[in-house]
């Protein structure tokens, strides 16, 4: 018990530490370098949380019995997306400082001056407020209506929920795009590409799984979750094997189609990715989002080996940070900038979504007992 | 039924029997435990001590040779034996070779796990398997569990295979003869399947003869023949001047045709020849002198060519003095900008051919006018 209580002060420890830094880092590293971080986390938070819903969502989607009795992890994880509410609004105020499209300057720019409208700072932030509402619906029905469940052992919230998936399908692709295209490829309004939101989306759901999987194991070690196998494990390796060749088909598919047009507008997004250091960077992700994943879940035992499994979540976390970050920071200059406000930025919100995961996974049930499909879900052999 | 049995079936009512059953079986040693189940039963791979199936292994290292062979075979091709530039892509352009790799991979691996899974593990062809003619063979594909002691050498005593199976609970016994493995690509069979094969191809050739006579205008896809797309010679309504095929803009210049600013023929005296002398640049040199200067200026550069005398023209002999004291630049000028009555070869020499040329001119001088310690050099 002191040990817990141990972990979770030095993780108010570090997210304090992190907030005296994060403020610091506005007055010394200046506004660009300060909302460039926030974005990076915002978008880290959001998918991490829209990630995990759209997992549960899946499963109601196509009635998978499988997942059911890891289904609480992904929807304990999805409740992140409230913490990413205030987050996003605070982001708002970054609107002015980097995204040129919604300067004023914008509406003489000649390729920007067509979406002045679109990227304007009113039109902007009423998307987002629009997403996040559109994400806190789902989470409502679909994660609240499960809580409930719990105690009423009503089945009627399946049948809800099935009806609801398909819905929650449509609204999710709109939301991750929106905030793909608006947040992210936003930073360079003249680039476009419009397989981006679907890009966004694979690391979306891949730091939804990996984060699902590293919880699922960490609640094994303490002897909760009794009956969930290795047949379940499987499942979710095979999910995140499956995914980061999704993510490298994505990527590359839209890679290969600029490469080949050699479109000014579109290639010069790749060309500050592929100089200089950032080379390097684009060179690690390939690695470490793909070839190192790929070949350390290929064969069919490493999927249930927890250990390898673990590490490779682990991995797969990173690798989305290192993604989003190189999504982002080239914005700032030619060099990668890395020092004591992305440190800062890193303790602050990564102290925060543990001490939130952490409370999360304390309260109520490890798994949903009111659903009628549990039992089905725990017998499940491959 | 033939002398030497092969195996021996007992059947099961339940598959917690067969399960149960599995143990003691495997433990009397008699030969080689199979079961067959209508359905598959969770944990009966543990139970039989079945090994892990190879098949992944040789998948993957298909895959990754499929990967390999589609790269290299790309690479040769583009970068090596035939190098061109398209798309304004230079040669060896790794990107461009992602997908093909990726469908050789998939090939190479589905190829290996179907003819790996069939004929390495599973040995076939060979006419049926004696289960599928035995008597248990209806109720293993609908409600009965069944465990074989399969013979592993000759001496396969089946009466202690039917005592033992007996014992562990089984309800019925079966003994089965071993499969018919007798060869199977006799001459026979392969007749028929050429046979079989050259029949359907006239059946194929004549249908598709007849089917284009009599309905020539059938296209059943035509989808890539009519696109909106411009078309080499054809109009098109797409720009202003009505033609398909449009002019470059102007000031395009071609891969390596860049136009050096040379002034007048002094200023251009100053230009270094940035070619290196080297075997492959004297040899683009003596292959451009040939087909455009010979003609005039002679094989050795003497002002002697085979046109001379016919037009009665007096091109430069290049063995002059006058033309030895030439820096490399002013003979380059002469070669862009023409000189007297020689015209311009910029249109069809490049950059790098022009200053082979004028490398392979120094050649010709020097060979001309050799002393004795090239003479020494070229002995070595």
């Amino acid at each position: 018990m002191s040990q817990t209580k141990n972990t979770s002060n030095l993780l108010w420890g570090a997210t304090a530490l992190g907030a005296l830094g994060v403020l610091g880092a506005y007055a010394a590293a200046g506004p660009e370098r300060f909302w460039a971080n926030w974005i990076l986390w915002f978008v880290l938070l959001f998918t991490l949380g829209l990630g995990s819903l759209f997992i549960v969502a899946l499963e109601h989607l196509v009635s998978a019995k499988w997942s059911v009795p890891v289904r609480r992890i992904p929807e304990r994880l999805a409740t992140l997306l409230i913490p990413a509410v205030p987050v996003g609004l605070i982001a708002l105020a970054a609107i002015p400082v980097l995204y040129p499209g919604a300067r004023p300057e914008a509406a003489h720019h000649p390729l920007l001056a067509g979406k002045a409208f679109w990227l304007s700072l009113p039109f902007f932030s009423a998307r987002t407020i629009v997403a996040l509402a559109l994400c806190l619906l789902g989470l409502w029905v679909l994660v609240g209506g499960s809580l409930k469940q719990d105690a009423t052992k009503d089945p009627a919230f399946n049948f809800r929920a099935r009806k609801f998936a398909p819905a929650f399908m449509a609204i999710f692709a709109l939301v991750i795009t929106l905030i793909a295209f608006d947040w992210l490829s936003g930073l360079t309004p003249e680039w476009y590409s419009d397989i981006f939101g679907v890009y966004v989306f694979a690391g979306a759901f891949l730091s939804g799984l990996a984060t699902t999987a590293l919880c699922v194991l960490h609640l094994q070690d303490e002897g909760r979750l009794e009956g969930v196998k290795g047949d379940h494990l499987y499942n979710l390796g095979g999910f995140l094997f499956a995914f980061t060749v999704f993510w490298s088909y994505i990527g590359f598919a839209q890679y290969m189609l600029m490469w080949y047009a050699n479109l000014p507008d579109e290639v010069i997004w790749y060309k500050v990715r592929l100089a200089g250091s950032w080379r390097l960077i684009t060179l690690a992700l390939a690695g470490l989002h793909f070839v190192l994943p790929f070949f350390a879940l290929v064969t069919r035992d490493s999927k249930k080996d927890p250990r390898r499994l673990r590490r490779v979540a682990f991995l797969m976390l990173g690798a989305h940070v290192l993604d989003v970050y190189w999504l982002i920071f080239p914005i700032l200059g030619a060099s990668p900038r890395f020092s004591w406000p992305e440190l800062s930025f890193a303790l602050f919100f990564l102290g925060g979504i543990l001490l939130w995961i952490r409370g999360a996974m304390q309260k109520g049930e490890d798994m949903p007992v009111g659903d009628p499909f549990l039992r089905e879900g725990l017998e499940f052999r491959l | 039924m033939p002398e030497t049995s092969y195996s021996v079936l007992g059947v099961f009512e339940t598959p917690d029997a067969l399960m149960q059953a599995i143990l003691k079986v495997r433990a009397s040693k008699l030969g080689t435990v199979e079961a067959y189940t209508p359905y598959a039963i969770h944990g009966i791979d543990e139970a039989l001590g079945l090994r892990r199936s190879p098949l992944g292994g040789m998948v993957l290292v298909m895959g990754i040779l499929g990967a390999l062979t589609a790269f290299g075979f790309q690479y040769w091709i583009s970068a090596i034996d035939y190098p061109i530039i398209t798309g304004g892509k230079g040669a060896g352009s790794w990107e461009a070779f992602i997908p093909i790799m990726f469908e050789v991979t998939v090939l190479f691996a589905t190829f290996t796990a179907g003819l790996g899974m069939l004929h390495l593990l599973n040995k076939l062809p060979f006419f049926g398997h004696p289960v599928l003619s035995s008597k248990s063979i209806k109720g293993i594909t609908r409600d009965r569990y069944v465990l074989a002691l399969e013979a592993e050498n000759e001496a396969f005593d089946s009466e202690a295979a039917a005592k033992t199976l007996r014992d562990a609970g089984a309800i019925e016994i079966e003994t089965l003869p071993a499969p018919d493995r007798s060869p199977f690509l006799t001459s026979d069979y392969i007749l028929r399947t050429l046979g079989g094969i050259f029949a359907a191809c006239v059946v194929a050739g004549l249908g598709m003869y007849f089917a284009t006579k009599w309905f020539p205008l059938l296209k059943p896809m035509a989808n890539m023949q009519d696109q909106p797309r411009l078309n080499a010679q054809k109009a098109s309504t797409f720009f202003k001047d009505g033609h398909g095929m449009q002019l470059p803009v102007p000031g395009t210049v071609a891969r390596g045709y860049l136009p050096t600013a040379t002034g007048t023929q002094e200023e251009a005296a100053a230009l270094v020849n940035p070619l290196p002398r080297t075997k492959a640049v004297f040899a683009t040199g003596r292959k451009v002198y040939t087909n455009r200067c010979e003609v005039c200026h002679g094989a050795v550069g003497n002002g002697v060519g085979s046109l001379t005398a016919a037009y009665g023209a007096k091109p430069a002999n290049l063995q002059a003095q006058q033309f030895r004291d030439y820096p490399d630049g002013k003979i380059y000028w002469a070669i862009v900008n023409g000189k007297n009555a020689m015209p311009s070869h910029a249109p069809y020499l490049s950059e790098q051919e022009r200053w082979a040329v004028v490398h392979y001119v120094r050649a010709l001088q020097r060979a001309q006018n050799a002393k004795d310690e090239d003479l020494k050099v070229a002995a070595r």
